[in-house]
């Protein structure tokens, strides 16, 4: 399968070295064999139609900021659309940054990949947030396989599970911790006693928050990903208008405590039903399923047959999230039987 | 269900334990004796009260059936208002927006009551925070309950944190 890849930031490069790292164990396991055929940054693209090197491509972007500079096939100045309507591929892979206001530019790319005919693996919630139920109609209508597996979750199967292995259900509601950087600052505060501020600034040493903490910290990562979920899981078409996320930022020490005392620990939580969603802290029974720490997230499907059903996992990090974008293309080779 | 069961026995030694035997042996979990000696009934018997929780219907029927059989004089049955409760968290300048008024209004619903209130309170001019356990007598009460409680803290710039059970 010819792959091209939109964005050669750290989730692309955890692609890339996952491909690397499970190339000949995809090859055997599912005679699957990926070859890149372009990888597009900011800055321009590399095109070669019999497949580019993977660690060449690492080594260019680390060492020259960009993989305009690949050495023979390096184009400054390519645009993306270009390459995905020039170059004639299997997969395009949207791993640009999250938009959550226009979705761009991964909705263009997107768009631009599925009216070229070709199949398209994404991370990105912009698109998603933004126009779900059109790319999800486009894909259909034009006959490709749309995936989203990495927006939510990281590394853990929750569209899959819901769509696929749990297609027998009528499914009422989801809830679940979605962003582990909140779930690692209220873990913290817990442990710690330590107020709100403090924990914060520790997260961002660390690199678990980004320096501007907003998306997560006021609970939009979170409604970003209950929005994708309910469109995805639930058939909905919502938007992230359609959701008003409490977030942490007023969450003290004695909070915590209090909660702790009766049994329960503070989480903020996504809540997604047809008629409704909803972010915000809740106090969650201790031992509960979605009672899960540090940088963990964890969901909760209610459904008629199945009843109760919680999946937890590493929601953050390149190489969790490689996990889900490989999985989304083993998928895609096996749908399409190529 | 929560069940309270009246009844008299004999006022010699080992009558309470022997009555209360099938209840535990049957899966009752006892929460509560209440055995009033001095009380005593004209013919000579003591009342006693046993509150206990039983999670089936026939095995409350075994209980009360070997109640009888030992010849326990059984002088009443009820099931208790089994009653849901709500536990809330409140952060925000709680005494200030007069907690007394916010207690009062969920008081003054039907079938709703505040059963327990904690408080942490912040540094001067701070936050503070209540925990607030709410019960009611049933499903539709506690939603009622909880939506008047959302009301009052968009109204008091509170943030309400609901429990998770809360959310289904």
């Amino acid at each position: 399968m010819r792959l091209i890849l939109i964005g050669f930031g750290n989730l692309g490069r955890g692609l890339a070295r996952a491909l690397i790292e499970k190339g000949n164990f995809i090859r055997e396991k599912y005679s699957l064999a990926p070859s890149v055929v372009a990888v597009a940054d900011e800055h321009g693209a590399a095109i070669d139609v019999r497949g580019l090197s993977l660690e060449k491509l690492l080594e260019v972007s680390e060492k020259k900021g960009s993989v305009a500079y690949y050495p023979s096939f390096g184009s400054e100045g390519k645009s993306s659309l270009e390459v995905i309507e020039e170059v004639d591929a299997d997969v395009v892979f949207e791993l640009t940054p999250t938009n959550i206001v226009s979705g761009e530019p991964g909705l263009s790319h997107i768009k631009k990949a599925i009216t070229s005919g070709k199949h398209v693996v994404t991370s990105n919630k912009g698109p998603l947030v933004v126009a779900f139920r059109e790319l999800d109609n486009m894909a259909k209508k034009r006959g490709v396989q749309f995936r989203y597996s990495a927006s939510v979750g990281g590394s853990v199967p929750v569209i899959g599970l819901a769509q696929r292995l749990l297609a027998g259900n009528t499914i009422y509601s989801i809830r679940g911790v979605l962003n582990g950087t909140t779930n690692y600052i209220l873990t913290r505060m817990e442990k710690e006693a330590a107020p709100f501020d403090v924990v914060l600034r520790e997260a961002q040493e660390m690199g678990i928050a980004e320096k501007d903490p907003t998306l997560d910290v006021d609970g939009i990562d979170t409604a970003c990903k209950t929005v994708i979920l309910a469109n995805a899981i639930l058939g909905v078409d919502k938007k992230l208008s359609d959701v008003s996320p409490v977030g942490i930022r007023q969450i003290r020490p004695e909070a915590i405590r209090l909660a702790r005392e009766a049994g329960y620990t503070i989480k903020l939580i996504g809540v997604a039903k047809r008629d409704s969603l909803e972010v915000g802290p809740r106090l969650v029974p201790i031992g509960h399923p979605l009672a899960v720490w540090g940088t963990l997230n964890a969901v909760t499907f209610e459904m008629d047959l199945a009843r109760e059903i919680t999946i937890t996992g590493f929601g953050a990090g390149p190489r969790e999230t490689s996990s889900a974008l490989l999985s989304d293309l083993i998928d895609i080779h096996r749908s399409v039987g190529e | 269900m929560l069940v309270r069961v009246e009844m008299e026995l004999e006022d010699v030694p080992g009558q309470l334990v022997k009555a209360l035997d099938p209840i535990s042996r049957f899966g009752g979990n006892i929460q509560n004796v209440v055995h009033e000696r001095d009380k005593k009934t004209p013919l000579g018997r003591v009342p006693v009260t046993v509150v206990f929780d039983v999670d089936e219907r026939a095995r409350f029927d075994k209980i009360m059936s070997a109640l009888r059989e030992m010849g326990v004089r059984v002088t009443r049955v009820g099931e208790m208002g089994a009653g849901l409760k709500s536990t809330v968290l409140m952060v925000g300048h709680i005494i200030h927006t007069d907690i007394r008024d916010t207690i009062d209004r969920l008081n003054s619903l039907e079938g709703v009551r505040v059963l327990d209130l904690s408080l942490a309170m912040g540094a001067v001019g701070e936050e503070s925070t209540a925990r607030m356990v709410i019960v009611t007598e049933d499903e539709d009460r506690a939603r009622a309950a909880l939506s008047l409680l959302t009301e009052i803290a968009s109204q008091k710039k509170l943030l309400l944190i609901k429990s998770l059970e809360e959310t289904r």
